[in-house]
């Protein structure tokens, strides 16, 4: 498979309290922030793309394979799509050290290193995921995730669970490589900021559906906070 | 509704044990049972009283009593248990109440014909049931029988142990032992009907001893069963079981 | 005081403690991850075992394990043996006897594992199987340890089946609890103390085990 491809995707499904409906492309070497309030179905789409759920009807696509089709009835399975997937935490094996997990389904032992240089966690190679930090923890998995050379990376809110500071030059360090990765990069995450930060074109989605509406409504009322707080301290 | 039930089962708990009864209660040896089944409503028939009998393993039975179980009258499956309670001025002085014979039963029916000797060293026996020989009567006659026919050495071997001469007769009828050294009495019961048996003849008979118990409250009732027991009527049930 | 029965119940115990993870695990991985029909049935049969009155479930394995059972059959043309009264025919009948008690901690331990590990797990290409071994079992090593141990120290204490498929002999299948029987049912009641006293330290032992393996989980 070519790695500069498109993702493209195109799902619906009945969820609880609404239906999801979102039709949206990713192009390799960008990165798309999908953003909503919880239980807004971010979650939800993620897991239909991983192949970890099935849509009621769509296709989700990488370039011209189509790795869910419901009209011709493909469903390739999540562990055949190649794809790099960091959770809020729970990413990584508990029972094995930091380089054995990045290392897990990795088979360039070289790319293993190197990445782990890249996100500064060489020198935690033999500590236990219980044994490091949050963020360290979340490098590692982006390294796990990245060591097998996937053709698409999947972030839900891999930065939640952080304390502001780590989370900012988490960030930082995603943006610096995205560019690298030459692949499409889909980052959930509920942080406004966040997403206009990283990402190179935004979805929100709100109850199921895309709404930018909402986003610039969000938006708005949050540099306006912001203004507030400002001036508030420079008095 | 609710507060009721429990009351009643109080009330029925607390009732003294007397108004339920039988005039008479018994412990007998579990190989019995057939023959004691129809002998309680023969006494009834006859006396009008109600016997209520527990059919266990005379072991079981004499371990009970001596710790003070309230039966009336101990019908045991050996003379030993008896003399025992006899011995330790429990019971009043043991008497035979039957006369049990062991006998070599199975389903295969080409056995049978070739007498008890030729069907146990038969090639096509492997495992033979057998009662377990320190405690159960009928095991203890089986093993003399195989020791006096010169079989005991050959044959130990191929022994399985029951715990008691019910559970021999189990093994035997399902197949698990290919033959069963059980009591006479089991091959009058619809399972033992669909096998065969024959007399094990060198097995000396497995004497029965019964005593009344002195802790008896009921003697003179007793009195009047054991003296049924020996009636003609009685030995006419023993005959139909097996028994002498 | 005999020793052999004691031999004959940690011989039985050890190799019932070695054998029922493999048959466990996959049945208490099924029952905590699979969605299938008939989940609920499977479920049933496999506490079976431990609603049972033992003579009834030893009066069911005496069948199937006798020569003229689908079992016992099977065995006696593949070996040349009977399957009942021997010490393979004990262990199988404990083998089904313990299974509830080694697919409950199992399931239980595989149940608090986050799903998230296991669609890692997923992500990262591994198949089921391999997600199995790789991922399930290293992390759920404290169900497993308790699921065996408490499995060796029923093995320990069991009596009713073993007496309906055992037939009691000496050095095959007279294990410690049938010897104890029977030497109450023979009144030799100061044997009988000795030979239940050896046990009580062994049992006491195994749950002291239990208790701290559970505490560090």
């Amino acid at each position: 498979m070519a790695k500069t491809s498109t993702l493209s995707v195109a799902v619906q499904k009945s969820l609880d309290h609404y239906d999801l409906d979102v039709d949206f492309t990713c192009e390799a070497g960008s990165l798309t922030a999908v953003v909503g309030p919880s239980g807004a179905g971010k979650t939800t789409l993620i897991r239909i793309i991983a192949g970890l759920e099935r849509p009621d009807s769509g296709q989700v696509c990488l370039g011209d394979t189509c790795w869910t089709d419901t009209d011709s009835g493909v469903f390739l399975h999540a562990r055949k799509r190649k794809l790099g997937l960091v959770f809020q935490e729970y990413t990584l094996f508990p029972h094995l050290n930091v380089r054995k997990n990045v290392a897990f389904a990795a088979s360039d032992q070289d790319r293993v290193d190197r990445l782990m240089s890249l996100f500064g966690i060489s020198h935690l190679a033999d500590k236990r995921p219980s044994a490091i930090s949050g963020g360290e923890r979340q490098r590692a998995a982006f390294c796990q995730a990245l060591a097998r050379d996937p053709v698409l990376l999947l972030l839900d809110e891999p930065f939640s669970a952080l304390d502001a500071g780590t989370r900012r030059s988490l960030r930082s360090e995603l943006k610096d490589i995205k560019s690298e990765l030459d692949i499409p990069v889909l980052h959930v995450t509920h942080d406004l900021e966040e997403a206009e930060y990283l990402g190179d074109s935004i979805l929100a989605v709100d109850h199921g559906h895309v709404s930018p509406d909402w986003f610039s409504g969000q938006m708005c009322s949050l540099r306006s906070m912001h203004s507030s707080i400002y001036q508030g301290s420079s008095l | 509704m609710k507060r009721i039930v429990p009351f009643v089962l109080a009330l029925v708990l607390l009732l003294p044990s007397s108004v339920f009864a039988a005039d008479l209660v018994v412990a007998q040896a579990a190989n019995f049972m057939p023959a004691m089944k129809e002998i309680i409503p023969a006494f009834k028939a006859k006396t009008g009283l109600t016997v209520q009998a527990t059919y266990t393993s005379t072991g079981k039975l004499y371990g009970q009593i001596i710790n003070g179980a309230p039966f009336d009258v101990f019908l045991a499956a050996d003379q030993r248990r008896p003399d025992a309670l006899f011995a330790k001025g429990l019971c009043e002085k043991p008497f035979v109440y039957a006369k049990g014979q062991v006998v070599l039963w199975t389903k295969n029916k080409a056995l049978c014909e070739m007498g008890w000797i030729k069907a146990l060293q038969d090639p096509s026996i492997s495992k033979i049931a057998i009662a377990n020989t320190e405690t159960a009567p009928y095991g203890t006659s089986a093993m003399n029988a195989l020791k006096s026919a010169g079989l005991w050495d050959k044959m130990e071997s191929e022994l399985v142990y029951g715990q008691s001469i019910a559970q021999v007769f189990q093994f035997a009828s399902t197949g698990a032992a290919d033959v069963g050294l059980c009591a006479f009495s089991s091959v009058f019961t619809d399972e033992g009907k669909k096998g065969c048996y024959t007399v094990v003849d060198l097995a000396p008979p497995v004497i029965q001893a019964a005593c009344l118990l002195k802790k008896s409250t009921h003697a003179e009732t007793a009195a009047q069963f054991i003296e049924f027991l020996g009636s003609d009527e009685v030995k006419a049930i023993k005959k139909k079981y097996g028994y002498k | 005081m005999e020793l052999e029965p004691f031999y004959l119940s940690a011989k039985l115990a050890f190799w019932t403690m070695l054998i029922i993870p493999f048959i466990a695990a996959p049945i208490a991985c099924m029952l905590a991850f699979g969605r299938f029909a008939g989940k609920s049935a499977v479920d049933a049969l496999v506490s079976l075992p431990m609603v049972l009155p033992p003579t009834v479930l030893g009066f069911w394995l005496l069948v199937i394990m006798g020569p003229q059972g689908t079992l016992g059959m099977l065995w006696e043309n593949v070996t040349g043996q009977r399957l009942v009264f021997s010490f393979t025919g004990i262990l199988l009948a404990s083998l089904v006897f313990n299974l509830p008690f080694a697919v409950q901690p199992l399931r239980a331990a595989f149940e608090k594992l986050d799903h998230r590990l296991l669609e890692s797990a997923s992500i990262l290409g591994l198949s089921r199987t391999q997600a199995f071994v790789r991922v399930i079992i290293p992390n759920s090593l404290g169900g497993l340890a308790a699921s065996s141990i408490l499995v060796f120290a029923h093995s320990l204490g069991e009596f009713g089946v073993i007496l309906m498929v055992g037939g009691s002999i000496p050095g095959e299948t007279k294990v410690a609890s049938v010897a104890i029987f029977e030497a109450v049912e023979a009144l030799r009641f100061d044997d009988a103390f000795l030979m239940s006293a050896a046990l009580v330290p062994v049992s006491f032992l195994v749950l002291v085990l239990i208790n701290r393996i559970n505490r560090r989980r």
